[in-house]
């Protein structure tokens, strides 16, 4: 019932955790059966270790919360080694989220992941990086480059490839028309929102780099959008990400086009909430005499 | 680590500024220990997403306490909670203080500072540790130790209204004078209290073990948001890492010596 079948996958459930909110998914292991879960999504990797941004990283928002953690990850070696070994005791799908500051660093890093013997279902790109060769703008703005590096990427892999996109762009349906140009099998959508806290008692930003990204309940609505607008504009497969915290925002991210979620921000108020969630769907299914949540895919009713 | 729904016993002010809250929390009542804390949802409805988290002050017989004074939107829900209400408690997190049986312990409480503190303390003298107790309160109103003060516990007050005039380092030197063995300071305070601790310790060549405080969002080590400088890549325990270091899962006790003096 709340199987989903995308290309040659078969996912057991149409609920996966969102890279950087669920670490390499054997840090929980204590409190969550990973293979309940539809897929995890890793934190991000990069060519190169990353300390991340100093401190504050993290400050809370009314139903949100702003980071500006900085991409702190173990770098590509130290993932080969040490974490891509452990996902082979895992009865779940692993796609691992890459991320770069040239198109370089992603082909350079999928392919160190590629030569290795592993379990992966394959990538989520994080294009929402600042470019270093265009003057620091990120891949995710541009759909020349978003195709550009899509297909540097699609070249080196047969693996599943997936985009995920910011909404911090004008036009998201064009990036993800260019990412699918580029052959991305599939789209994630969204990244977090720009913000910004500031303290008006020291006059400082809340944290350290200003700027920072948004996310938690705060911006389902901003996430709906963005994904109806991708379901409008590309036929590929789409995970739906932004504050989802129940069934019920799973099933309004279907409706607007998903077919799978992905759980992010509440993972750390719950670390079981994607279980939770499943379960949920479950009898939502059942209630609803639903065979296949693929069957509510899109199925908005415009008044 | 276990998520546990936590029965609230008693929530009570315990002074001019404090509140204690114990809870009925079984499993992470059997596994904790002195140093480590919880991560307390205060709304189930999710209006806060990022969960508090708080030293344990006590643990006995499936209970345990946290000791917090209301500062913003999370304290306050917690002050209104009852007892019979619920509350989604994660934990025992972090690593907590070992090493009692060498130095003698002279431990340095600061504020609210002083949960962890209490912790280590009713665990010293279960195991029968000789130690000394230092707890530092801006006024006398602000003490809830007072009938307990005793040749090894000292309280000290900033405005002079009860026991010794200014900060807990005013007590440390006739403490540590009086000693012949060595001693290990294990602290926990604002961070200007700790700062001066570690400058103390520091000149004196004293060992001295810190519990420091930040904003956490999951608190074992997955957002890493709760990163801080660090001097020494000793206190890391994923070795990427050089300059930061993680409160939640590398801490919340640091070497004073890894912790850059300002």
């Amino acid at each position: 019932m709340l199987t989903i079948r995308i290309g040659n996958l078969t996912f057991a459930s149409p609920v996966l955790t969102a890279s950087g909110t669920f670490g390499y998914g054997d840090e929980v292991s204590d409190l969550v059966n990973v293979d309940l879960l539809g897929g995890i999504v890793t934190k991000s990797v990069t060519l190169h270790p990353r300390e991340g941004n100093p401190p504050p990283r993290i400050s809370e928002t009314p139903f949100g919360m702003l980071n500006s953690i900085g991409l702190a990850n173990v770098g590509v070696e130290k993932f080969c080694k040490e974490k891509l070994p452990k996902f082979k005791k895992m009865d779940t799908h692993v796609f691992v989220n890459i991320a770069g500051y040239a198109i370089g660093d992603y082909v350079e890093t999928l392919e160190r992941i590629e030569v290795e013997d592993s379990t992966i279902s394959g990538y989520e790109i994080n294009v929402s990086c600042p470019n270093v060769k265009k003057g620091g703008m990120q891949f995710g703005v541009d759909p020349k480059l978003t195709e550009q590096l899509t297909r540097a990427l699609r070249d080196k892999t047969d693996k599943i490839l997936i985009l995920k996109l910011s909404p911090n762009v004008t036009k998201i349906e064009d990036i993800a028309q260019a990412a699918v140009a580029g052959g991305a099998d599939m789209i994630s959508a969204i990244n977090t929102v720009v913000g910004m806290g500031i303290d008006i008692a020291t006059r400082r930003p809340s944290l350290n780099t200003v700027f920072g990204g948004l996310s938690g309940p705060a911006i389902k609505p901003i996430a709906l959008a963005n994904i109806h607008k991708i379901y409008k504009s590309v036929s590929v497969p789409i995970i739906g990400i932004g504050g989802i915290s129940s069934a019920k925002d799973a099933i309004e991210f279907m409706l607007a086009g998903a077919d799978l979620v992905q759980v992010g921000t509440s993972n750390f108020i719950n670390p079981a909430i994607g279980i939770n969630i499943i379960s949920e769907l479950k009898s939502y299914c059942e209630k609803e005499n639903i065979k296949s949540l693929h069957d509510i895919k899109g199925k908005l009713e415009y008044q | 680590m276990h998520n546990e729904l936590a029965t609230i016993e008693s929530n009570e002010q315990i002074s001019s500024i404090y509140q204690q809250m114990v809870l009925s929390a079984p499993l992470i009542a059997k596994d904790c220990h002195p140093g480590q804390f919880i991560n307390i949802l205060p709304d189930p409805k999710w209006t806060h997403v990022m969960r508090r988290p708080m030293s344990i002050a006590s643990q006995s017989n499936g209970k345990i306490s946290i000791i917090y004074k209301v500062v913003g939107e999370g304290t306050s829900i917690l002050n209104n909670l009852k007892p019979g209400d619920s509350l989604d408690i994660i934990g025992p997190l972090g690593n907590y203080w070992t090493d009692f049986d060498t130095d003698y312990p002279v431990l340095l409480a600061g504020g609210v500072g002083i949960a962890p503190i209490l912790y280590l303390h009713d665990h010293l003298l279960i195991k029968k540790i000789p130690h000394h107790l230092i707890m530092g309160t801006r006024t006398k109103d602000e003490h809830f130790f007072k009938e307990k003060t005793n040749a090894s516990i000292v309280l000290t007050t900033d405005d002079g209204s009860y026991g010794i005039r200014g900060s807990v380092i005013n007590a440390l030197d006739s403490i540590v004078s009086g000693k012949n063995s060595s001693v290990i300071f294990f602290a926990c305070g604002p961070s200007p209290m700790l700062n001066a601790v570690n400058r103390f310790a520091t000149d004196k060549n004293i060992n001295c073990y810190l519990a420091l405080e930040t904003l956490m969002a999951c608190g074992f080590g997955i957002c890493q948001g709760c990163a801080i400088e660090i001097t020494n890549n000793s206190a890391i325990s994923q070795t990427y890492r050089n300059q930061y270091a993680l409160v939640c899962a590398d801490g919340p006790i640091f070497d004073g010596k890894d912790i850059p003096l300002c």
